[in-house]
């Protein structure tokens, strides 16, 4: 996928520029089972479907020193009840040799950026936040996260602001992140995944792209 | 054996922390003295939970047993260990919870409805209003005149295999190594509320202004000072012991270990609890002609084995002897310890009187989630 320049310079999601860029469509399928971080999510999962959102559109474009993530997909449900939506885009360490299903390793952790639909009342809440991730639903602040060697470390330097703007028309929503141009550049490559929260899922349940988004600096527009 | 009960190292009971602390601080309640005043309720909630968010939380709750307790039926939504495994939880919403009520305090002192408008909580179309923390108070079972109920206070247990611990995914949640009080990073929760599914005892809370769970801290700071839990230090009824477990001078370890007689709370969830209670006894039933059956307690020994499982009924046993010595003319270690002659002699090594601690402020940033400074701390 081509990064292209563009006037996109805030997380916009309704922006008439976003017509201009290519879209994929990627597929997503259920985080396994056995990739749980822990044998209570295991047991409490067994059986139980999950992963409910199969497919996501993606398209991104720079600008400045900033890149835009715009994900589109159709939600399964109205999330109602204790957990909302969220969707994050991942980009491994340069070099790694883990596939996205496994949403980074202890030896190499992923930077994800993270948003969550927020209640109405978690008004002192960013919708959308760096994290480091380890494994599925195994998230933490970049400055609390475990070292590849497993102790804790603040090797992992300090957490980067992300913005993200949404909308949610129908059963349609429409997230833009927008984060560090250089994280994703570096990476070469994005995961996504999303969360349904109609069905509950967060942490490790959800769904995830299968196969990582090449990323590349494209022209400028 | 499949690859889902496959438990790694990190996912053993009482992993995540220390499996064997150097030193576990335990409490006995011993329910023959509760009266249910909620002093330990309200000092708790004082204390801990009066943010934003916190309004429905009560970290120490005391309920009417037999009774649905809150969250309403949380014996009846699974989790713990079951055959060294953990077992799949409910977990429990805001209705369950009930409570954190706002009530239409302006209609009725500012609206001029004094008169024709009670005060009430407001409904919020939620549930929330038709459960609470308290709300079957003094229910309770039976027929007149062998109605029976009595009182159990409720906090996280900070368990020796606590699975709250073990189905956190994050790593937030752990069990500390000096005391054995079970606790969660704040900074570090992703409030994916597994902990509350896996949690047997339904003790953990969630803040949903924050996106944080929440539960007992076992008043950690206080411990570090010497101080008793505020649960315990308000108690009018000198009925909450703290301690060492291991400490064999101390009461806890007598209770529940030398004398058997201080039991824990659903043993067969499998979390090995270090919150203990002395069993009720309770007067003898009454029969029809008002003359007293002295073979039946009015309290049925199966109930309360249900509670505190089969040792309970060597526990009721053997207080039921101790009381009969002492009214023989006989003395009883067991029943002067529960007697609690000086108040002091509950805490074991928390006796430090608070009002002659240095209190002032530190000289250190306000942090959002001061309860994770701890967690930070200890990995420095």
């Amino acid at each position: 996928m081509e990064i292209n320049q563009s006037a996109l310079d805030s997380p916009d999601p309704s922006a008439i520029g976003w017509a201009d860029l290519p879209e994929i469509a990627v597929r997503l399928s259920p985080v396994p089972l056995a990739a749980q971080p822990n044998a209570y999510i295991r047991a409490a999962w067994e059986g139980r479907p999950y992963g409910m959102v199969t497919e996501v559109k993606v398209r991104a474009a720079r600008a400045a020193d900033k890149l835009n993530v715009l994900l589109d997909w159709e939600r399964p449900g109205a999330a109602t009840g204790e957990f909302t939506d969220s969707a994050a885009v991942f980009f491994p360490p340069p070099g790694g040799n883990e596939p996205p299903v496994t949403i980074g390793t202890h030896d190499e952790p992923v930077t994800l950026w993270l948003w969550r639909d927020l209640l109405d009342i978690q008004t002192a809440l960013d919708p959308a936040r760096e994290l480091l991730s380890t494994g599925p639903g195994r998230l933490r602040p970049r400055d609390r996260a475990f070292g590849a060697s497993g102790d804790r470390s603040s090797a992992h330097g300090t957490p980067a602001s992300i913005e993200a703007a949404s909308s949610c028309q129908g059963s349609r929503w429409r997230l833009v992140l927008q984060g560090d141009l250089d994280t994703a550049l570096s990476a070469g490559r994005m995961g996504v995944a999303i969360w349904d929260g109609s069905n509950d899922e967060r942490a490790g349940i959800g769904a995830v792209s299968s196969d990582w988004i090449p990323l590349e600096s494209g022209k400028d527009m | 054996m499949t690859d889902t009960e496959i438990l790694t190292a990190a996912e053993q009971p009482g992993a995540n922390g220390a499996a064997h602390p150097a030193g576990q601080v335990a409490m006995v309640f011993d329910l023959n003295k509760c009266m249910g005043c909620q002093t330990c309720s309200v000092a708790c909630k004082v204390l801990w939970t009066r943010e934003e968010g916190e309004e429905h939380q009560w970290w120490m709750s005391v309920n009417t047993q037999p009774g649905l307790g809150t969250p309403k039926g949380w014996e009846q939504m699974g989790g713990g260990w079951k055959d060294g495994l953990p077992a799949a939880g409910h977990q429990p919403d805001r209705a369950e919870f009930g409570g954190g009520w706002e009530f239409n305090y302006d209609e009725v002192f500012y609206g001029g409805k004094g008169r024709s408008v009670h005060l009430q909580p407001r409904d919020t179309g939620d549930g929330t209003t038709r459960w609470g923390m308290n709300w079957d108070e003094d229910q309770g079972a039976g027929e007149y005149p062998n109605a029976y109920y009595f009182y159990l206070p409720r906090l996280c247990n900070h368990c020796s295999k606590p699975v709250c611990v073990t189905a956190c995914p994050t790593g937030a949640m752990y069990k500390r190594a000096e005391d054995g009080a079970v606790l969660r990073d704040e900074e570090i929760c992703q409030g994916s509320r597994f902990c509350m599914e896996a949690c047997p005892y339904k003790k953990i809370y969630f803040n949903y202004v924050r996106n944080v769970a929440q539960h007992c801290i076992l008043c950690f700071p206080r411990l570090e000072v010497g101080v008793a839990p505020t649960c315990a230090r308000q108690c009018p009824g000198r009925l909450a012991f703290v301690g060492m477990l291991s400490d064999p001078d101390g009461p806890i370890h007598k209770l529940v270990e030398e004398w058997g007689v201080a039991l824990p709370l659903h043993p067969e969830y499998g979390t090995e609890p270090n919150i203990f209670y002395v069993p009720p006894l309770a007067p003898y039933r009454l029969n029809d002609d008002m003359s007293i059956d002295e073979e039946t307690p009015r309290i049925p020994p199966e109930y309360l084995e249900s509670l505190f499982g089969p040792k309970v009924h060597d526990a009721l046993q053997k207080l039921r002897s101790e009381l009969e010595r002492v009214r023989s003319g006989g003395t009883s270690e067991i029943l002067d310890t529960l007697i609690v002659y000086r108040w002091s002699s509950l805490f074991g090594p928390f006796v430090t009187d608070p009002a002659t601690l240095d209190r002032r402020p530190e000289k250190v940033a306000v942090e959002l989630s001061p309860r994770g400074a701890a967690r930070r701390d200890e990995e420095q």
